[in-house]
């Protein structure tokens, strides 16, 4: 106890950048030995199959593109993101439990640098479920037929809708402040919005009085234009045109603006 | 004081949730280098006093300053300025004690290489370098404490917030954070101490504010708070409790007779005021001693600062002490 507790000189000058990128290292550095990364990997390589193979004959016959890997890839790549999305919450879960938060309020840190960095670790979950996906579908057929700027184009949006859900994931994890009930709150909109999508067949093979639902759900949407970016061998694949890519993109649009909305008001309740 | 010795400056601050109303105009002072003791019972408006003086909540009316800057319109000042704990330890527990440290010195703007040295330095000082590189989460409650306190030392503050920063904590950490609380004395640091250890803010505080329902019902050291309680007083108890009776008529015109009207069959001693103080004492014994009585104690007593705390908050605040829970 010889050491002084407290040093003697001035404090220096905070930087914004140096405690964005301090953030986001914190959260990207753990994921490697806590098994964050090893999940994502796996739970790709478990949907891939997990759908794929039962599915391919069954449905693989009524859809119209030129293999069932081809159409169910783009479900793959959602569901990859869904699950960055899930471990965007538990982070953000955990802060908001352990009071980091609050103590990061408390020092000379711009109130947004915190969301900053847990958005971007977020991007980076993102970039490492999208590779291991396409991987993924790689292995069972899947391949980009589009020029460059398509392939380009389908990876922009897919990081898009990625930082969306995980907009989504980081609130309900701050608004809860429960790590454990993250996970199944996410699960719901998960498995509901995925099964009842064009993810896995086409909208006609739905009963009637379902099919605008699944038809008009955003994650439809999201996959519609999905399937246009990536192409086809054959014709079968929907056009990139504004009719298809735009409703993607609002929807994309409409959750930001809501959920940053919805981030200022729990920001703003009592520590 | 004068103006540059004053590290916080607080002046009828009032906050309200909704309909409650937490604080109904406060006002103190703290200085530099001294630590203020703020006690109070559940609810008093403790936290919401260091929330506002640490910017994580905005007062309704009234002004506080700390270190010289205006939590209202200068919180980014405010910041720079201060070292605040939590009743909750806030540290990353995936990372490690090291790390953590680290951490918290770049965001306090150190480069890495300072930040490193800081750290090891806060480690051997806090007595945690054996645990350095262990995930922060298998630590124990002190060890916890004691390294949420070291990310605060990263840098240098003016003003300290500790809430309840012993609770439930082993001996030694407890003794390490009250060491810790005199070097912020020694050094000039401004303390603002909430705890629910009657006799930790009376050891460590050179004053003491007792708050209750949102106001300051008390203020001042933890001496001439025992003295507004009625101060120092006399206990004589016989060997045997069937003496009682024979002290009190030993004593004669020495005990008052409220004292000697408060004495029923089942009390096992004496209690009178003594304001002589040992004289007091040597006046009594010297009375009970030629009676003949023998004795098993007799003894100057000072309130606790629990008595104190009892007769200033009342019934509410009793329940609270005898609980052992009060915060």
């Amino acid at each position: 106890m010889t050491v002084g507790a407290i040093p003697l000189s001035a404090r220096p000058a905070p930087s914004t950048p140096q405690q964005w990128w301090t953030l986001t290292t914190r959260m990207i550095a753990p994921t490697l030995a806590n098994g964050e990364l090893a999940t994502q990997i796996i739970g790709s390589i478990v949907f891939t199959v997990g759908f794929y193979l039962p599915l391919k004959n069954i449905l693989g016959a009524v859809q119209p593109m030129s293999s069932y890997a081809q159409y169910l890839t783009p479900l793959i790549v959602v569901q990859a993101i869904f699950f960055a999305a899930v471990s965007a919450a538990f982070r953000s879960a955990i802060d908001a439990l352990q009071g980091i938060n609050r103590r990061f309020r408390a020092m000379p840190m711009a109130a947004l640098t915190p969301l900053a960095a847990r958005m971007t670790a977020s991007i980076y979950r993102c970039v490492v479920a999208l590779v291991v996906s396409l991987a993924c579908g790689h292995v069972i057929g899947f391949r980009f037929h589009g020029p460059l700027w398509h392939t380009v184009g389908f990876i922009a949006l897919t990081l898009l809708i990625g930082a969306a859900l995980a907009l989504v994931g980081d609130l309900i994890g701050a608004a809860t402040r429960n790590p454990e009930a993250t996970a199944p709150l996410l699960l719901v909109p998960q498995v509901t919005l995925g099964l009842a999508s064009v993810g896995l067949q086409p909208v006609e093979r739905f009963p009637g009085w379902i099919q605008p639902f699944v038809r008009d759900q955003p994650l439809s949407q999201f996959l519609n234009s999905m399937r246009a970016l990536a192409g086809d061998s054959t014709p079968a694949a929907p056009p990139v045109t504004w009719s298809v890519i735009g409703p993607a993109l609002a929807w994309v649009a409409g959750i930001v603006v809501v959920f940053t909305w919805l981030h200022a008001r729990v920001a703003a309740r009592r520590p | 004081m004068s103006s540059t010795d004053r590290a916080v400056v607080v002046d009828d601050l009032r906050k309200s949730f909704g309909s409650v109303v937490a604080l109904r105009g406060i006002s103190f002072e703290v200085g530099r280098g001294e630590v203020l003791g703020l006690l109070g019972p559940n609810g008093a408006g403790k936290t919401t006093t260091v929330d506002i003086l640490s910017t994580l909540a905005t007062p309704d009316s009234g002004t506080a300053l700390v270190a010289g800057h205006n939590v209202r319109t200068d919180p980014a000042g405010v910041r720079r300025s201060i070292m605040l704990t939590g009743q909750q330890v806030a540290l990353d527990d995936m990372l490690t004690g090291r790390a953590n440290l680290v951490m918290f010195g770049r965001l306090q703007g150190l480069k890495k290489a300072e930040a490193r040295s800081r750290a090891a330095e806060l480690l051997e000082r806090f007595d945690l370098a054996d645990a350095a590189d262990r995930s922060v989460k298998h630590y124990s409650g002190g060890m916890r404490r004691r390294i949420d306190i070291a990310c605060g030392l990263v840098v240098r503050p003016e003003v300290v917030f500790l809430d309840e920063p012993t609770t439930g904590l082993d001996p030694r950490s407890r003794l390490a954070i009250w060491e810790l609380v005199s070097d912020f004395k020694a050094d000039g640091i401004a303390t603002l101490l909430t705890t629910q250890y009657l006799e930790e803010a009376d050891s460590l505080s050179d004053r003491i504010i007792v708050i209750d329902r949102g106001t300051i019902i008390a203020e001042g050291t933890a001496d001439s708070l025992k003295e507004r309680t009625g101060g120092t007083y006399c206990e004589i108890v016989p060997r045997d409790m069937m003496d009682v009776p024979a002290v009190a008529a030993a004593l004669g015109a020495l005990l008052p007779g409220e004292n000697r009207a408060a004495l029923t069959d089942a009390s096992d001693r004496v209690v009178m005021p003594a304001p002589d103080g040992a004289n007091t004492l040597i006046a009594a014994l010297n009375l009970v001693s030629s009676a003949d009585i023998e004795l098993q104690d007799i003894a100057l007593r000072r309130p606790s600062l629990d008595e104190v705390f009892l007769r200033l908050t009342g019934q509410e605040g009793a329940a609270a002490v005898d609980a052992g829970a009060l915060t």
